[in-house]
């Protein structure tokens, strides 16, 4: 088996539909939004809630086998001398945590009425797990990707309850919590590995914006009443992140906003 | 209620351990050190893979018997210097280039419809194995004094089984003609093999050494 897998290779069975990130945030569809309109916050009352969160739930999905392939990988990928013994301990406990979040999401795709495949899967989440530099792959795992989760799941738990739904509150619940716990991880890595090294860790940080904006999806992601995503500030601190790394994905979030044009990734 | 003040055996009347073993502490963690190395390049191994599989229950089993596997590893890393081995990394190693060979044959397969010979090296070779040596030390050991490695022995038995059971399980879910059948069958065949040159995890006498053949009855 090779040292790093490529994003395209990824295995899935005959049900998954692979689309390219690009081609998703490009959607002809988009336009024909009118200019300016954003959906808003995920809650009951936005007409497509429930396709909306359909959507949402299959994205976290495909989100948790690309997390579990890439902590596998990350697993396997790097020898005693370029990642320790120790962390690779931390990313086989992730895959255990991932695997289930796998289970848990088909388990509640079915409860939401959506099924493996209804949406297409593109691969830019395990793309931040195939850098070559584990402190920089840590940092765009284990910070941005699972920062996102964080985000995600708050935004879900926090739909659940107002839906009055509480097998998605509790799942989401639950979930959050293992986030919360490997984005820790990711923190504490990143501290130790980069302890006399600050220029790499300057690096692995600025990695980590690089992927924090792809994940921001223009302002998909964001603290305006109109991002769909809600960061996520007293989970993010829990784990880790400073007001200041909040504030900044916060203003590169808005930025992109602005700047772009806030276009829907569809599918 | 009974006295107190009344003497009594440190052994409860049902516990029947006794002091003697077959392994030192140098032996004892000798063995150890094989396993931790085992149980690392399984980890690794299964990690890797999960990328590679398309079918979603062995991906999602992989993730998880992945963190078996790593907890495994930990528990024998912890035991070394407990066994007087202050420099672990000087006994985690392959008993043998044999079981190097064997590792590099079992993590060989990556193609996506290669998920039966993976999980025949690992199901139908490798964990076989590995439960019969921790099965010989536990045996072997003894009672008392390797208290802490029983202890982490039954843990790890207890994961193994159950893994192994499962892994046999998605097997014979996944092998549905002759011809996968066949595949199956060539694959252990092969690691077979490897291992077998290797004498098992912990290199010859993983079994404990040969007993001499019975001499009574023999003629003289």
């Amino acid at each position: 088996m090779r040292k790093s897998f490529p994003a395209s290779d990824l295995a899935r069975d005959s049900r998954f539909r692979r689309a390219r990130t690009e081609d998703r945030f490009e959607d002809p569809r988009n336009e024909y939004l009118p200019q300016g309109r954003r959906p808003g916050k995920l809650t009951p009352e936005r007409p497509d809630a429930a396709h909306a969160a359909r959507q949402m739930m299959h994205g976290i999905f495909v989100g948790e086998i690309q997390a579990l392939e890439g902590a596998g990988r990350t697993v396997w990928d790097f020898d005693d001398t370029e990642a320790p013994f120790a962390l690779k301990l931390d990313m086989a406990r992730q895959c255990w945590d991932e695997a289930r979040h796998t289970e848990i999401s088909v388990k509640l795709g079915d409860w939401m009425g959506t099924g493996i495949g209804e949406f297409a899967e593109t691969a830019f989440l395990y793309q931040a797990a195939c850098n070559p530099d584990p402190v920089l792959r840590l940092t765009g795992v284990n910070r941005a990707l699972e920062g996102l989760a964080i985000d995600v799941f708050n935004t879900m738990r926090e739909f659940g309850q107002a839906c009055g739904d509480p097998v998605l509150e509790f799942c989401e619940d639950w979930m959050l919590a293992d986030e919360v716990t490997h984005v820790k991880m990711g923190s504490d890595w990143l501290r130790r590995l980069t302890e006399h090294d600050p220029e790499r860790r300057e690096r692995a940080l600025e990695f980590q914006r690089v992927v924090d904006k792809l994940f921001s999806f223009r302002g998909f992601r964001g603290e305006g009443e109109d991002s769909p995503i809600q960061l996520a500030r007293t989970f993010r601190k829990m784990a880790g992140f400073g007001d200041a790394e909040i504030d900044t994905i916060a203003a590169d979030a808005r930025d992109d906003a602005d700047e772009e044009g806030w276009k829907a990734p569809v599918g | 209620m009974a006295d107190p003040a009344a003497p009594r055996s440190p052994f409860a009347p049902w516990d029947r351990r006794e002091l003697p073993g077959l392994f030192t502490v140098e032996e004892s963690a000798r063995r150890v050190g094989h396993y931790a190395w085992i149980e690392m390049r399984l980890f690794e191994a299964l990690g890797g893979w999960v990328a590679t599989v398309p079918e979603l229950d062995v991906k999602t089993t992989l993730g998880r018997h992945c963190y078996h596997h790593a907890w495994h590893a930990e528990l024998w890393h912890k035991r070394l210097p407990e066994l007087r081995e202050m420099r672990p990394e000087r006994l985690i190693a392959a008993p043998n280039a044999a079981l190097e060979a064997f590792v590099a044959a079992l993590t060989e397969p990556e193609a996506a419809d290669l998920t039966v010979e993976k999980l025949v090296g690992v199901f139908r070779v490798l964990l076989p194995r590995k439960i019969a040596a921790y099965t010989y030390h536990l045996a072997a050991t003894s009672r008392i004094t390797d208290g802490p490695t029983i202890r982490s022995l039954g843990f790890i038995l207890d994961d193994e089984t159950t893994d192994w059971r499962e892994g046999e399980m998605l097997l014979q879910s996944l092998i549905g003609t002759d011809e996968e059948v066949a595949r199956a069958a060539r694959r252990q065949a092969e690691l077979e093999v490897l291992i077998n040159r290797a004498g098992g995890i912990a290199g010859p006498g993983s079994l404990g050494a040969q007993p001499a053949p019975s001499t009574v009855g023999a003629p003289s």
